[in-house]
């Protein structure tokens, strides 16, 4: 089975600690700008979600990627990067829904997440496991199973 | 250069004119940055004798040399000036991300001086540094400032900023970033507001460098698997927040109540870190780098204290609840929740409302000088209202601007000030924890607690147990605590990272991020320094010995109930010693000798 | 005699406070009943063995007992035993 990266926002501090080791990770200095991670805070409720690369399977940026420098491994189910094939023209940036590639102007590369070669430097650092880096198969069921303990709660309470 | 970013911004808000300067590669080694960086260069530039608000007196925002990396919990600044409230040095320490974001735009330090002729901000993007006119923020509270900023600068800029209360020049008003972060206290929220400074919104691009990349990752990875292991700070921090503290302090006698008339609250389980998980928080919440997530994201459904945001603290919770004889939570959340949106120090502002309950309840002012606001002890509603008119400058509200000492003082009672050179004193009682005490007299800013927090070792038992009613030994401990915080309040480090690591930890890291050779002593030594020079530079403005003092009430009234029934505070009888340890003479001045081991001379 | 629980303890416990009727001469005594009778987690928290976990406060009246003979101290005459865990704050 493959591996995914899976966000937990509930469990995210804000703490940003996954943008400082991705950078580390692959530029070798503290430049979060270059983060292929970035956590978005709302301040007033106190509440923070970090996005990443989701690795899709019809990827729109590979779709549109005419020197093929973004391809999708069906093995690994990532989508690769190989920066010597790619021409800058930024047409991944265009077309991510998700606004999950950038293109960084210091490195004349675009950023996207490739799990670190299958050991992902922000899952491995996040305090709070808001990162996990799961089964595909696995990564939601502690979310399906605490919605299910919901209606099995509600069913204990309408019976009693 | 590693760690450091080699620059400084200086801006004179009067002509306009924005420099660069070239960070002193000796300064940083020496002062390290934020605290000590800051109040080095307020010794060198600034007359400890200028009027706080005055646009003689400098602003200085600094982030240390951790911040931006991830040394664990350790992306602080300061806001360092000369504190209006007290009159002292101030340096402020606040976390959220506008440290990092400071340090990630290339700046080590970022100097303010003068006065702008309206209100303005100042935008920061790299080298790319701009006044703006601030006339449509100016009045906004703290979220929306942060907010406006947001849309005009960058959704990525991080932002510093002052609320009302800043503006109208509260004397404990606060400096707040990412809109629940406090530089709180000591007043730098009004020095800036005097300024015509409405805030500083920050963005960077550029990375910190790291000396020694595997020693450095080494060095953070020993140091987070020793402070997730604490037990103290692993677990504790992050389901209870610092408000855990309520009713341990309470059980042992030490939870100052009703203004310090006493140092036992019946009541006070109601508003501890037990009953906030309970009953309003949503989620922790960390700052920059941070591992421990003590940050409460909180929500208030009551209607009548309707509110969302972080917070209380352990200070705060206290400060308006058992201080001012009052157990309903909601109401304490939301004076903290004021505090945050109209920025204002949550200590001072509670300690000053517990002076104005207990003058209320003791006639000495009445609904007329209140002008109907009824201070009866437990009053909740009245104490939220009081928060609030405080920081949008109304009614009632523009005495209790000035503190509790200066508000007593005009009635005629500066005894009912529980203050230390004027600052008030925060949640730990005096006659209860013999230690705690000597360190809030003194303080180099007044009444404070984190900067010699010694009730973790007398009351806690971290990281071993001292008996908090002797005084043996505590001039030693508060002079030890003090050196090894200042050093951390430099670095950038967050002082809940004690919980774990020690001197040798911080110099490890320090050592492979930057490239200068440190150990443990050399860190405690910039400790040590900074304390120093923090004490010179109060001596010229005119401290003396006879300023580390307490209020009469704490050395003369016997604690009249509970566990520490009985007790006074013995902090006269510490202090001799306490300057024969710091190497200072008997009027508390440090001597040739002690200037010249820390090259201060 | 009360003994009352504090942060992780009350979810330990499942209480904030109770009445304990069991004698007990001395808090390695009442340690030790009170590890037999709650178990794990609250066990782990407030026993190694025969010693007080580290960073442990049990308070008598107020007092804690680590500076005045730990375990040892006798509950003759004492009303109120406070129990928290490992705790921090600023």
């Amino acid at each position: 089975m493959g591996m995914m990266l899976t966000i937990h926002p509930e469990k995210c501090t804000g703490c940003r600690n996954c943008e400082l080791a991705c950078a580390l990770e692959h530029e070798g200095n503290f430049r979060v700008k270059a983060s292929r991670i970035h956590v978005y805070a709302w301040e007033r409720e106190a509440f923070s979600v970090p996005m990443m690369c989701q690795q899709c399977k019809d990827a729109a940026c590979s779709t549109v990627c005419m020197p093929k420098a973004l391809t999708r491994d069906t093995a690994t189910g990532l989508v690769d990067y190989d920066a010597a094939k790619c021409i800058g023209c930024k047409m991944c940036v265009q077309a991510c829904q998700f606004g999950n590639i950038a293109w960084d102007a210091m490195s004349g590369t675009v950023l996207k997440c490739d799990t670190c070669d299958g050991d992902p430097a922000c899952a491995r650092i996040c305090p709070t496991g808001a990162l996990e880096w799961a089964d595909e198969g696995l990564a939601v069921q502690p979310r399906k199973k605490s919605f299910a303990t919901k209606l099995k709660n509600a069913f204990a309470e309408a019976q009693s | 250069m590693n760690g450091w970013m080699g620059k400084i911004l200086r801006v004179d808000l009067g002509s306009g004119k924005i420099s660069t300067e070239r960070l002193d590669p000796q300064l940083a080694r020496d002062y390290l940055g934020a605290r000590g960086l800051g109040t080095k260069i307020m010794w060198d530039e600034v007359d400890p004798n200028v009027d706080p608000l005055s646009p003689a007196n400098k602003l200085i925002f600094a982030p240390g040399p951790f911040s931006g990396t991830f040394a664990p919990s350790s992306g602080r600044y300061d806001v360092v000036t000369k504190g209006p409230l007290t009159g002292t040095i101030a340096a402020s320490n606040s976390g959220g991300s506008f440290g990092a974001e400071l340090k990630f735009a290339g700046w080590d330090v970022v100097i303010l001086e003068g006065k702008a002729a309206k209100p303005s901000y100042l935008w920061i993007c790299d080298d790319a540094v701009e006044l703006r006119d601030a006339s449509h923020l100016w009045g906004k509270d703290v979220p929306t400032t942060t907010e406006m900023l947001y849309g005009e600068t960058s959704e990525d800029a991080k932002v510093a900023c002052i609320g009302p209360a800043g503006e109208k020049l509260v004397l404990f008003a606060s400096v707040m970033n990412e809109m629940q972060r406090a530089a709180g206290r000591t007043g730098v929220g009004a020095v800036m507001g005097s300024k015509n400074l409405k805030a500083i919104a920050v963005r960077g691009t550029q990375g910190v460098d790291v000396a020694d990349k595997d020693a450095f990752v080494a060095a953070c990875g020993e140091a987070s698997r020793k402070i997730k292991e604490h037990p103290v700070g692993g677990t504790g921090l992050r389901l209870y927040g610092t408000d855990v503290l309520v009713n341990i302090l309470n059980s042992v006698g030490g939870l100052p109540t009703n203004n310090f008339q006493t140092g036992h609250f019946p009541t006070a389980d109601k508003v501890g870190g037990e009953s906030l998980a309970a009953k309003q928080l949503q989620r922790p919440r960390g700052c920059f780098a941070c591992i421990i997530s003590c940050g409460r994201g909180t929500k208030v459904t009551n209607p009548k204290y309707k509110g969302e945001g972080e917070g209380p603290e352990y200070e705060t919770a206290w400060g308006f609840g058992p201080d001012c004889g009052i157990d309903d939570l909601d109401a304490v959340t939301k004076a903290n929740y004021w505090c945050n949106e109209l920025g204002l120090d949550t200590i001072s502002m509670g300690g000053t409302v517990a002076c104005a309950v207990e003058m209320f309840s003791k006639g000495i002012i009445t609904l007329k000088d209140t002008e109907g606001l009824d201070l009866s002890p437990g009053n909740a509603e009245a104490m939220v209202e009081a928060v609030r008119l405080t920081g949008v400058g109304e009614g009632f509200g523009k005495k209790l601007a000035l503190g509790s000492w200066r508000l007593a003082s005009i009635y005629g009672h500066p005894e009912l000030s529980m203050t230390a050179k004027k600052q008030e004193m925060p949640a730990y009682e005096p006659r209860a924890v013999q230690g705690i005490g000597l360190n809030y007299a003194t303080n180099n800013r007044g009444g404070c607690h984190v900067r010699g927090y010694t009730i973790s070792p007398e009351v806690l038992g971290v990281p071993v147990k001292f008996d908090k009613d002797a005084t043996e030994g505590k001039p030693e401990l508060v002079a030890l605590f003090q050196n090894l915080t200042a050093a951390i309040d430099s670095s950038g480090a967050c002082l809940f990272t004690t919980f774990g690591i020690g001197a040798d930890d911080y110099a490890a890291m320090l050592s492979a991020l930057t490239g200068v050779a440190y150990s443990g002593d050399d860190f405690i030594k910039c400790g040590e320094r900074v304390w120093n020079l923090e004490r010179l530079w109060n001596n010229r403005a005119g401290f003396t010995a006879a300023d580390d003092a307490l209020p009469p009430r704490m050395t003369e009234e016997p604690m009249p109930t509970g566990p520490s029934k009985g007790s006074v505070s013995r902090v006269k009888e510490m202090m001799p010693k306490y300057y024969a340890v710091r190497g200072w003479d008997d009027a508390g001045r440090p001597t040739e000798e002690k200037l010249a081991e820390l090259e201060l001379a | 005699m009360k003994v009352r629980y504090f942060a992780l303890l009350r979810d330990a416990t499942g209480k904030r406070e109770e009445v304990w009727t069991r004698p007990a001469p001395d808090v390695r005594t009442l340690m030790h009943d009170l590890v037999a009778r709650y178990d794990e987690p609250f066990a782990k928290w407030v026993m190694v063995g025969d010693a007080l976990a580290p960073f442990v406060a049990v308070l008598l009246d107020g007092k804690d007992v680590r500076d005045r003979g730990g375990l040892d101290c006798s509950l003759d005459g004492v009303a109120e035993v406070d129990i928290f865990p490992p705790l921090a704050g600023g």
